[in-house]
């Protein structure tokens, strides 16, 4: 308690204290026991690791190890493998992959991979490619399509950056793509950017390089690349061997059955989910794209009892997939004091 | 007391950047010379206001600014001074101490206090100068991810991540007695189980207070669809889920709480915010706490720190006098609000084109989509009109960002994870002489060079940086020093 307006001079009397530090230093103390914030053991047994991340935040979790997940590709040889989105792309020549991309954000948005020449490479100039992909359930832009969210991005475009290719339909390997290149004049920059849409997702290829004719010839590539049959600007709703993708399916007009999670913590971080529903109605997988495990327990929890009724396509019974927010947006629903179950009519 | 910035010091950093810079093609100009924060008018003891303080709008506005500098500047006492409450462990007495450069209320400067405060007689001589606190390296704070198991390796089940604060009283004259240990820091690093933080410049903070949470959203909402592989978060504040904003990883909603937690945490000062002494995480956690004779040792009772019911200097009813009245955070708080930001430079260093053309370049290889460089902008203000209604140059989006694997330091604070960051606001950058959360580096080239690794949202962005041309990325670096 003081006021700031009158201050001592620098404590003259404690440097009679640092003239004694010989004598006292080790005086009354005892060593505390190991544990804690004490340990006398100066070569311990084993070292923490370097370059790991031990302590996470909210992450990308799901309900099973089998059933693919967006971030779940891998490259493996020069070939970037994505069994969710039914994506292969081989790399060019001395490409690798070499750092992972962060976890999935709690607004949607993956990196699948980033892709970059190697030290080994021998080409004259440098690029990377971005594959990246964004929910279209969770998009903070509201897009409902891969065409409205390269859409979204040219409007947001910065000024100092020059289109050289406004979006535009194009076909590569055998499926419709946006594609979408700029410029920074100021940079020597050029991106070409390649998207579709698969399982409710944008799909993007980033391409960025000084050289143009390399991009150009990295965009040929892409017709190469094998993408499931529902890949497309105009399709990429699942089916096939994926299943049906429905926006906001978890409405009370398709359940029959629905039992609120119980969050024990208040926090107020978004909670992305995608989940798989049987052809009987049960919820088969669940993928947090972001949530602290406590929340991840108890959505869980919680939605292995939902019930949905049946989504018939040519009168049979299909998988549906579809995304729920929890958390932050919309807002939770207060945890009653045991789980309950509400049976929607119909 | 703080040691200050000399011209010669001054000088000598920036050969010791430049020196560091070797490697790469371009190199970094180093601290900026001339004026302080850009601003003709600073020393190095006093900071400018914001401008509607300078012009006392409100009336008395000036006063509290004042009142709260001079505080911030007070060295600490156990006991028996004017200014009480330091201690039983602290890592320095002082807020100046450690927001020192290239002003007060600036981050860690050339020649590190800690280093000496047991020499000072500040620090207890019982103590020991950890091996990470040197003379000219950077001020610190230590914090242990994990506690220890019984031999000696971090207990990956038991998740620490406080502050480990450096020093105790033990052993001084006015301790009463106190015998406390320090944290075993030799053996943390032994483990592996060490990680740093230094301190934040707090130059319009008050700006970053003011900005309103739909603000942030529209900034998060215009990044999407970037194609940079970038998708930040937010840190909430978990009394009323509101976006906080400060500290490293924007575990603090508001200037008050940052003040409050640093006077406890910091200093060991407790106040109307945190109203007990604070042990170290390990003492709470086994159930110890700190020994009885180690507690109020002001013999005041506590907080240490309150309102002062009676003004304690001045004429009453005078605005000098109303100032004397706050807390000590309370002043802290209304110092750091009211503190100008920094000016950026035009010319120095490498010349208006270089510095316009590293804008330029920063923005096109995506550093502007975490470092925003201008949010438009605040609320209204009732304090003071500078606060209201201005753009915010701090080029930061306050988001918390995955940072990889290369400057996760394992400590969760709020819904931060181990691996995510707040985007460190740059202004005032170029005259800060220590980068990163833990000051690893002084030369930006390493310091941009961090922001890849596994599982970093800044990937793509450092291989664009790459990408471009010596020269280019050299204006980079100018362009940085310049603000």
């Amino acid at each position: 308690m003081h006021s700031g307006s009158a201050r001592l001079p620098v404590f003259v009397g404690l440097l009679m204290g640092a003239s004694l530090i010989g004598v006292c230093r080790g005086q009354g103390q005892e060593a505390p026991q190991n544990g804690g914030d004490f340990s006398q053991q100066l070569q311990p047994t084993k070292k923490l690791p370097t370059d790991v991340i031990l302590v996470k935040g909210a992450w990308a979790s799901a309900s099973d190890s089998v059933t693919p997940v967006p971030e779940g590709g891998k490259v493996t040889g020069n070939v970037y493998d994505n069994p969710y989105f039914g994506l292969d792309y081989t790399l060019s020549p001395d490409w690798i992959r070499k750092y992972d991309g962060p976890p999935p954000s709690d607004s949607g948005y993956y990196v699948l991979a980033q892709i970059q020449p190697a030290s080994t490479f021998k080409g004259p100039q440098r690029g990377s490619l971005l594959i990246a992909a964004e929910d279209l359930f969770f998009s903070p832009t509201r897009a409902t399509s891969a065409l409205e969210l390269i859409n979204f991005t040219r409007r947001n475009l910065q000024a100092d950056y020059t289109v050289t290719r406004a979006p535009t339909q194009v076909r590569f390997a055998g499926h419709s793509f946006v594609r979408f290149d700029y410029v920074s004049p100021v940079a020597g920059l050029h991106w070409h950017v390649l998207a579709t849409q698969i399982r409710c997702h944008l799909v993007q290829f980033v391409f960025t390089s000084r050289d143009t004719k390399l991009l150009e010839s990295l965009i040929q590539d892409t017709n190469k690349m094998k993408l499931p049959d529902e890949a497309g600007l105009t399709a990429g709703m699942g089916g096939g061997a994926a299943p049906v993708c429905i926006r906001n399916y978890a409405s009370d007009e398709h359940l029959v059955r629905k039992v609120d999670p119980i969050l024990t913590d208040r926090r107020f971080n978004p909670v992305p989910v995608r989940i798989i529903i049987d052809t009987d109605g049960r919820v088969k997988h669940i993928h947090f794209l972001s949530a602290f495990p406590d929340q991840s327990k108890g959505i869980t929890e919680a939605l292995l009892q939902w019930r949905f009724k049946p989504y018939l396509r040519d009168g049979q019974p299909v998988e549906v997939e579809t995304g729920i927010m929890f958390g932050r947006v919309p807002r939770p629903t207060p945890p009653p004091a045991t789980a309950t179950a509400s049976t929607v009519k119909g | 007391m703080a040691t200050r910035l000399q011209p010669a010091v001054l000088s000598a950093a920036i050969l010791m950047v430049s020196a560091t810079g070797v490697a790469f093609a371009q190199t970094d100009p180093g601290v900026r010379p001339g004026a302080i924060n850009g601003q003709p008018a600073a020393t190095p003891l006093v900071p400018l206001p914001l401008a509607s303080v300078s012009a006392n709008n409100p009336t008395g506005v000036v006063d509290f600014f004042n009142n709260g500098l001079g505080r911030f500047q007070d060295s600490e006492a156990i006991s028996g001074g004017a200014n009480n409450g330091l201690g039983p462990r602290f890592n320095f007495n002082q807020c100046s101490g450690c927001h020192s450069q290239p002003t007060v209320g600036g981050t860690g400067g050339p020649n590190n206090p800690q280093f000496t405060a047991i020499a000072n007689g500040i620090a207890g001589p019982n103590d020991t100068t950890p091996a990470f606190i040197t003379a000219h390296g950077p001020t610190r704070e230590a914090r242990f991810p994990f506690f220890f198991n019984n031999d000696g390796s971090a207990n990956t089940n038991a998740p620490n991540g406080g502050v480990e604060t450096l020093f105790t009283v033990s052993g001084l004259t006015l301790a009463n007695g106190c015998t406390l240990a320090q944290p075993s820091f030799a053996a943390a690093a032994a483990a592996g189980n060490l990680i740093f933080r230094i301190p934040t410049p707090v130059f319009g903070a008050g700006l970053l207070e003011n900005i309103d949470d739909s603000t942030l959203i529209a900034v998060q909402t215009a990044a999407a669809g970037n194609g940079l592989g970038i998708s930040g978060t937010f840190n909430h504040n978990g009394n009323d889920g509101t976006i906080a904003r400060f500290g490293w990883k924007a575990q603090n909603k508001s200037l008050l709480l940052f003040a409050g937690e640093a006077y406890n945490v910091e200093m060991g000062i407790s106040n109307e915010l945190f109203q007990q002494d604070r042990p170290l995480p390990g003492e709470d956690q086994l159930g110890s706490g700190l020994p009885a004779n180690c507690l109020n040792l002001t013999g005041t009772g506590y907080p240490e720190d309150t309102t002062n019911f009676v003004n304690t200097s001045g004429t009453a009813g005078t605005t000098v006098a109303n100032a004397t009245i706050l807390s000590d955070i309370e002043a802290f708080a209304q110092f750091m609000r009211l503190l100008a930001p920094p000016v950026q430079s035009t010319t120095t260093p490498g010349g208006a084109a270089s510095i316009s053309n590293g804008l330029a370049l920063f923005t096109a290889v995506g550093c502007s989509t975490c470092h925003t460089p201008t949010i438009q902008s605040t609320q209204p203000s009732n304090i003071t009109p500078s606060l209201g209604s201005v753009a915010v140059s701090a080029f930061s989006d306050l988001e918390i960002h995955h940072m990889g694997t290369g400057l996760a330091d394992n400590v969760s604070q709020g819904g931060a994870g181990g691996d995510q960051f707040r985007t460190a606001p740059l202004w005032g950058l170029g005259q800060r002489i220590f980068f990163l959360h833990d000051g690893r580096t002084t030369d930006l080239n390493a310091a941009i060079d961090a922001h890849a690794s596994s599982g970093s949202e800044a990937n793509q962005v450092e291989a664009n940086f790459d990408a471009l041309s010596a020269s280019q990325r050299q204006d980079v670096l100018n362009f940085l020093r310049s603000l």
